[in-house]
């Protein structure tokens, strides 16, 4: 019993000062509910420990403190985010930035695979944050990740960020005007870089607004 | 089964296939209500009630689009006409020649005598290029106008060539209908600045026998104004439509076009409601619109529209998630200037100290915590 009682009070007492310690690094934590505020900063402090990125992790923690979300969503959420962050740096290369990992582990989550990762890394020299923020937007969007992937690959070797940001809003535009999101992207995709389906109209137009026959 | 029993069961297949347009496919419905004025050759002017549900389908390589349309015009008599229409594509090759064809049935009927049903095939062959293209084109059916059927026989050709955000089309179409007979020239360009669509449409009917002649012309517009919302305006001349039974006439329509939901895609499908659903997800919280406007290595100025606020605050991964004040700009109108990086951003909207939304202007996606969050891009 005596046993029981030293090691569980050195654990508690570990874990307080870890806590304690990677809370002091980053004080921002200090809003965390202090029963889960240990947990969430060894996730960070292992996570830097493994050379990843922690900024978005502590952003992903105070958005569950701001939703009032419960301790362990929040920490379930980190580890989580940990996890993609570790898939996205294996697939970006060690030396990703922290928004590429940021945007890798975002489209990873939204169903991009790996591959795709690496295959954009190698497309474009310059930095694949933005390329990889609207791939993950166009497949929340509702584009199967195929279309997206394809069409912000093909893009990514010669255009700018803000056109691929035009690229997104493009599409969802043609979404808002009755295109279903695959054929959204086609379209847009087809606009930006060559034709691909000529011949294929969106639902807009004079013909469409027609009155009916008599 | 009589043209009228076409054209309603045409537009009750368009009008049903809106109803499944949620079903996990790439598929996109939308409904038009709109009022027109037109002028049909040979009749006198008229407004007119116009309700249209469309849907599309969509896979790679192809496609099947359903159209109805209901008229009530001033006098109270009624037309419907229901269309539906598919085309396949070849697969892609290493040649820059690809291969399409299609297909379209469909009826109409007007009061209960004038009822029109056509079937009609199309082949045709694009030539394909980056910023320019040709092809040409075959088609063969049959229409009735409540006689016995007659065929239909047309063939094409035409070009196309993109100019920034200009396309710029020019076609030339002979068709044969029964013993009618005439040619189309018609050039049409469209534009997309922005949330707008521009398209413009100008021809002429030449050489024609018992077809009508004369030149037409049609501009439209197709405006974007939320995510499941945009306006439409539209207004000009049309020729007359053999194979349709359209009447050459003047007209001018403003509609309002409802998408409705379209499947999006979900990670976590088990999650829990949302306590605060997003602004777009038709509940009845307040709707909020976010506009970022962003310039190269300067702060972002983040613009919140809603309707009717006494306090704005947003909280983001670059607030710390600490809820920050919108100011108050103008009417309905809330602005905030901040330092954002270049990225991928999460971001929530409140308004008067209620739940946690997702404003318009932003990509919704799971946020973890049985919720939403607004995803956002600075370039």
């Amino acid at each position: 019993m005596h046993h029981l009682l030293r090691t569980t009070s050195t654990s508690l007492l570990g874990a307080t000062l870890l806590g304690t310690a990677a809370a002091a690094q980053d004080p921002r934590l200090e809003r965390l509910d202090p029963r889960v505020r240990p947990l969430v900063a060894s996730v960070i402090d292992s996570a830097r420990a493994a050379g990843l990125p922690t900024e978005s992790l502590v952003q992903r923690a105070l958005e569950g403190a701001t939703k009032g979300a419960p301790g362990e969503l929040i920490a379930a959420a980190v580890r989580r985010l940990v996890a993609d962050l570790g898939q996205a740096r294996n697939a970006l290369g060690p030396s990703a930035t922290p928004p590429e990992l940021a945007a890798g582990a975002a489209a990873l989550r939204a169903g991009a695979s790996p591959a795709v990762l690496a295959k954009l890394r190698r497309a474009r020299p310059q930095t694949v944050t933005v390329p990889l923020a609207v791939l993950a937007d166009l497949v929340a969007s509702g584009v199967p990740v195929d279309s997206a992937a394809a069409a912000v690959l093909a893009l990514a070797t010669t255009t700018r960020d803000a056109d691929l940001v035009e690229f997104r809003r493009a599409v969802e535009r043609d979404i808002a005007l009755g295109a279903p999101p695959g054929m959204a992207v086609s379209t847009a995709a087809t606009a930006a870089y060559g034709a691909t389906g000529a011949g294929v109209q969106l639902d807009a137009g004079a013909r469409q607004a027609r009155p009916s026959r008599p | 089964m009589t043209a009228g029993t076409r054209a309603r069961a045409a537009s009750l297949a368009a009008a049903w296939s809106l109803l499944v347009a949620s079903a996990p496919a790439q598929t996109a419905g939308t409904l038009d209500v709109g009022i027109s004025t037109v002028r049909y050759d040979g009749f006198l002017p008229s407004g007119a009630l116009t309700v249209t549900p469309a849907l599309r389908w969509e896979r790679p390589g192809g496609g099947i689009s359903a159209r109805g349309t209901y008229l009530r015009f001033e006098s109270g008599h009624r037309s419907l006409q229901g269309d539906v229409t598919g085309s396949l594509f070849a697969p892609r090759a290493a040649t820059r020649w690809r291969g399409e064809l299609g297909a379209a049935v469909g009826a109409s009927r007007y009061v209960d005598f004038a009822s029109f049903w056509h079937a009609v095939a199309a082949a045709r062959l694009h030539l394909l290029g980056r910023e320019r293209g040709a092809w040409i084109a075959g088609t063969a059916g049959r229409t009735s106008y409540g006689t016995a059927p007659r065929s239909v026989a047309a063939g094409g050709a035409g070009a196309w060539l993109r100019l920034a955000e200009f396309t710029v089309q020019l076609s030339v179409n002979h068709s044969h209908i029964g013993d009618t007979m005439y040619t189309d020239l018609q050039s049409s360009a469209r534009a997309e600045p922005g949330p707008v669509v521009l398209e413009g449409t100008l021809g002429a009917r030449m050489w024609s026998r018992g077809g009508g002649r004369g030149s037409y012309g049609e501009a439209s517009a197709a405006i974007s104004v939320g995510p499941r919302t945009a306006l439409m305006i539209a207004g000009g001349r049309y020729p007359t439509d053999p194979i349709r039974g359209n009447v050459a006439g003047r007209y001018l329509t403003l509609a309002v076009r409802i998408r409705a939901v379209t499947p999006r895609h979900v990670v976590f499908p088990d999650r829990a409601a949302a306590p605060g659903a997003s602004a777009d997800g038709g509940t009845s919280l307040p709707v909020a619109r976010l506009e970022v406007l962003a310039e190269r290595n300067g702060p972002v100025r983040i613009v919140v529209h809603v309707a009717d606020a006494t306090r704005v605050e947003l909280a983001g991964d670059f607030t710390d998630w600490e809820p920050l004040a919108l100011t108050s700009t103008g009417p309905g109108v809330w602005e905030a200037v901040l330092p954002i990086v270049s990225g991928v951003h999460r971001i929530n909207v409140r308004i008067d100290g209620t739940a946690w939304i997702v404003p318009a202007g932003t990509t919704r996606a799971p946020d973890d915590y049985g919720s939403d969050v607004g995803i956002f891009v600075v370039p």
